[in-house]
């Protein structure tokens, strides 16, 4: 689990691509494997849920209207498994569908019809590395950021690239880790959701802000004691987030 | 809802259910009052004639029987009759008048009534007596050869009368304004349904189409809220089978819309592979594919704005940043609404970017970047290039104001352009959709603010949308201002944009 994507950068990433429609699926397939992806592909959520077993692919690339089981329950059943990010195809711009996809777990949407290059560009950023967001100590060597002290304190260690409650380790998407980085890294002080959105997923000026609402809701439910009365993770109304180390 | 409709009164139906109580008890109190009144003094009348006609005979007869006796004096006999209070006797013989008061004398006596006494017959008349109007009795005393008068004052009768007639005007007008609180009651319960139903209808017409009247007892609303929710219930079933086409019709057709664009794409990776034929075959497809995709964002768009069901993400947002937002994209896109081969390229950047102030409205920023891009393409493709984009506010509204280079728009056209389909030259030689303008008014329309089009000062067509100003009340409003970065991040932003376009 600790190691993620981007320790295998030099390798060509490999991307599922769940999609029933023979059509989408075979022109993303030749159109990715263009931008330099080795893509897995498959029809059905049966069939991508063993792919993912058997294959662990760096990015999912997911359809939401599938015949048998939906892109909603693929995305939830795959998770536990997973951190790989997960972009979904959704074909309406519904915007409830989207906020259930990604509170289901995916980490950013495209709506259809989509560029390639703009397809390209969101998978682009959600494989970044995160920043390096601490100050490597006098003696160079622990990367760790406690967040919180109680008993079993939950710590950032960026070195092992996770996150740690005690011994145990807490199991964060990329996409999390890669926010709470971001929060981490400016612990104390208030960053927007326009910042969140252009430093975690690269979107500019038009980006939909819900997604790093979802996104910090999911990543409260691991890190947080009670996540519907945050302490570590707060909104600061009207500004934007802000972690508090305790 | 039209109010034209045959009971259309100029009072309005509260006020005429009142005023028809108020009219009705006022007749009805009315005719009864005047009824009673009428009998009354009717009978009060004949009462009191009587009475002074009774008087008059007893105190006749004791005259008479004075007189008769021998070298009686006139004046003697009638000082020895004691007449009631306010009446006096006058006695008439061998041409001389004796009275019994000094108030009363041969005037008071109405000549009809001397007349007829003189003739022998008895007769009673009204008259004016010195203590207002009274009752004259003649009696003929053909045994002494004399008349005898007896006056009666009435004003006790006349006071009882006013007395009457006051009690019963008070009582018509407290009964008339009893009949107008009753008619203001019942209006109100009239109305009650009706207030309830216009209520709900205005939830339905901003789009809550889940409202219903709620069920009742009463067998004469039971039959309007019936159709009204079986109205309600047509209209919603329509409106969500338009939306549900709609995004059955996306569906449909982006699906294959995504394989084509993902193809062109793989195919224009390997353009150099093609002959020239291929090529310019290859082009032809892409530029088509784009034009089809917007015309399909347009027309779902225009029909999400129709149904009324496209939810705008409201905003506090500067508007000056989003049409630099939209300058900066139309320069740097590959619309091919702005490469394809037409008009000449717009003219330097610096011209298009004004000193913008922040002014700020509240909007859904993809709509009115969209409606923006619109309005620049459109100036791009139909009016040779941007001359000029100024952001100004008038009151409590900004406008954007969009000039172009172009031949500018007859004034017959300046309407029709805003219809869908509706563009300048043939169908064959403009690119564009059709649906730019329209789309760019709906929006606006659907963000409270308008568009039109006039002539610009330069010489071309001149573009403008006018939208509400957005003013901050102070409070904190969460959910609008959390979108909202403006007042710290823009600044620099904006000056990163201006720097680049002008590179």
């Amino acid at each position: 689990m600790a190691r993620w994507c981007w320790h295998h950068e030099a390798m060509s990433p490999r991307l599922l691509l769940l999609e029933d429609d023979d059509g989408i699926r075979t022109a993303l397939r030749l159109s990715m494997e263009d931008e330099g992806y080795e893509v897995v592909d498959a029809a059905n959520a049966e069939a991508a849920l063993a792919a993912v077993r058997a294959r662990a692919p760096d990015l999912m690339l997911v359809d939401l209207m599938l015949g048998g089981m939906d892109g909603f329950s693929f995305i939830r059943s795959v998770r536990p498994n997973s951190s790989a990010p997960i972009i979904v195809l959704s074909a309406r711009s519904d915007t409830h569908d989207i906020v259930a996809a990604l509170e289901a777990g995916a980490d950013d949407y495209v709506t259809k019809p989509f560029e390639v290059k703009e397809l390209s560009a969101r998978l682009r950023a959600l494989r970044r590395r995160p920043p390096v967001a601490l100050e490597i100590d006098a003696n160079g060597s622990s990367q760790q950021l406690v967040l919180d002290r109680g008993n079993g304190p939950l710590v950032l260690d960026e070195a092992a690239g996770l996150v740690r409650r005690g011994d145990r380790q807490v199991h964060l998407t990329v996409t999390e880790y890669r926010l709470l980085c971001e929060l981490g890294a400016a612990a104390g002080r208030v960053l927007s959701r326009r910042a969140l959105l252009e430093s975690v997923w690269d979107r500019g000026y038009f980006g939909d802000e819900r997604i790093v609402d979802v996104h910090v809701r999911r990543l409260r439910t691991k890190i947080e004691n009670d996540p519907g009365a945050p302490t570590l993770l707060v909104t600061v109304r009207g500004l934007g987030y802000r972690l508090d180390p305790r | 809802m039209t109010r034209a409709g045959r009971w259309r009164s100029p009072l309005g139906l509260r006020a005429t259910v009142m005023v028809s109580f108020a009219a009705g008890a006022l007749t009805v109190s009315a005719l009864l009052a005047l009824s009673t009144y009428v009998a009354a003094r009717h009978y009060l009348v004949d009462q009191r004639e009587l009475t002074a006609l009774r008087q008059a005979f007893v105190d006749a007869s004791v005259v008479r029987d004075g007189l008769l006796t021998a070298g009686a004096r006139e004046s003697d006999v009638i000082g020895s009759v004691s007449p009631p209070a306010g009446s006096d006797i006058l006695l008439y013989r061998d041409g001389q008048w004796f009275s019994s008061s000094l108030r009363e004398g041969s005037a008071s006596v109405p000549p009809e009534v001397l007349r007829s006494s003189l003739s022998g017959t008895a007769s009673l008349a009204w008259a004016r007596t010195s203590d207002g109007p009274g009752i004259v009795v003649g009696v003929p005393l053909p045994a002494v050869r004399g008349q005898f008068f007896e006056v009666s004052s009435t004003s006790e009768l006349a006071g009882t009368l006013t007395t009457l007639s006051s009690v019963l005007l008070i009582s018509a007008l407290v009964t008339t304004l009893g009949g107008a609180l009753l008619g203001r009651t019942a209006a109100r319960r009239l109305v009650a349904p009706l207030d309830t139903i216009s209520g709900a209808a205005a939830n339905i017409a901003i789009g809550k189409l889940d409202t219903r009247l709620p069920g009742t007892d009463d067998p004469d609303l039971a039959v309007i809220v019936g159709s009204f929710n079986a109205m309600v219930e047509t209209l919603q079933d329509r409106i969500e089978r338009d939306a549900r086409f709609a995004a059955d019709l996306s569906h449909e057709l982006r699906s294959p819309l995504t394989t084509l664009k993902a193809s062109v794409e793989v195919l224009v990776r390997r353009r150099d592979e093609l002959s020239e034929r291929g090529q310019r075959a290859l082009d032809l497809v892409d530029g088509e594919l784009e034009r089809l995709r917007q015309s399909l964002e347009d027309l779902l768009e225009l029909g999400r704005l129709d149904a009324g069901v496209a939810t705008l993400d409201l905003a506090p947002t500067d508007l000056g940043e989003l049409v630099r937002q939209a300058l900066a994209e139309r320069h740097h896109s590959t619309d091919p609404l702005v490469t394809l081969p037409g008009p000449a390229s717009p003219p330097g950047d610096a011209d298009l970017l004004p000193v913008l102030p922040v002014l700020t409205v509240l909007v859904d920023k993809g709509q009115i970047h969209r409606a923006l891009l619109n309005l620049f393409t459109n100036a791009d493709v139909h009016g040779a290039g941007l001359s000029a984009v100024t952001v100004v506010r008038a009151d409590d509204q900004v406008m954007v104001i969009v000039d172009d280079n172009g031949p500018g728009v007859a004034p017959a056209d300046r309407e029709r352009i805003f219809d869908r389909f509706a563009r300048a030259g043939s169908r064959g030689s403009r690119p564009g959709t059709g649906l730019g303008l329209s789309l760019v008014v709906e929006t606006v329309q659907a963000h409270g603010g308008a568009a039109w089009c006039s002539d610009s000062p330069s010489g071309g067509a001149r573009f403008v949308i006018r939208l509400p100003l957005f003013v901050r009340d102070g409070l904190d409003r969460p959910n609008e201002i959390s979108h909202e970065d403006v007042s710290g991040r823009d600044q620099p932003d904006a000056v990163e944009l201006e720097q680049e376009l002008g590179s």
